[in-house]
């Protein structure tokens, strides 16, 4: 009874790791921890998400504050919360953004809200990795 | 793509997915609670346009 009870409790894993992780690639959190279905619906759900945000000619916002555009600021970190998608997009030369593109309101919506996604994606994989989920 | 409510449909199917894989465990669940969001979404989408239609007096 006892060792069966043993062969379930998951191995012990840094929720430090978990939750860079979880950041970095959307959804790896979950794969670490062995959740596998959500982990990968989470990958494609909002790497997918940003792509159609960059797609619909949004911007990546720039990190840094100005006093002038404080939502500017907001802006950038709610894109860095996807984490490794967002470096990947800056680094290929997209999210330029166009002003005066049709979807440009949207595709801001859309990388935005990715990148919030996934901070409750970090926070739902560090309570699975603290025993609380 | 530029019709809004094909974006709109497409930003609710995004998010459901999200909120139903957080908060139900089994796919089951997940499917029956995504698409209720899902619905609900689109639905609130539609009423809230309806009732800014008037706007701008």
């Amino acid at each position: 009874m006892r060792a069966a009870a043993a062969d379930q409790v998951e191995p012990a894993i840094n929720k430090y790791l978990v939750a860079v992780l979880a950041w970095a690639v959307p959804g790896g959190g979950h794969l670490l921890l062995r959740r596998h279905q959500k982990g990968l619906t989470f990958l494609v759900a909002l790497t997918l998400m940003f792509a159609t945000g960059l797609w619909l000619e949004g911007r990546i916002f720039p990190l840094g504050f100005d006093v002038t555009q404080p939502l500017v600021g907001l802006a950038a970190i709610a894109d860095l919360g996807v984490g490794i998608p967002y470096f990947i997009a800056k680094f290929m030369g997209h999210g330029a953004g166009r002003v005066v593109a049709i979807t440009y309101e949207y595709g801001n919506a859309f990388a935005i809200v990715a990148g919030l996604l996934n901070m409750l994606v970090v926070l739902d994989a560090w309570d699975i990795a603290e025993g609380r989920k | 793509m530029t019709s809004h409510l094909a974006l709109m449909a497409l930003f609710a199917v995004f998010v459901s997915t999200v909120f139903a894989t957080l908060m139900r465990d089994e796919p089951r669940d997940q499917l029956w609670f995504g698409s209720k969001l899902f619905v609900g979404f689109i639905g609130a989408g539609v009423l809230i346009g309806w009732l800014l239609y008037p706007l701008p007096l």
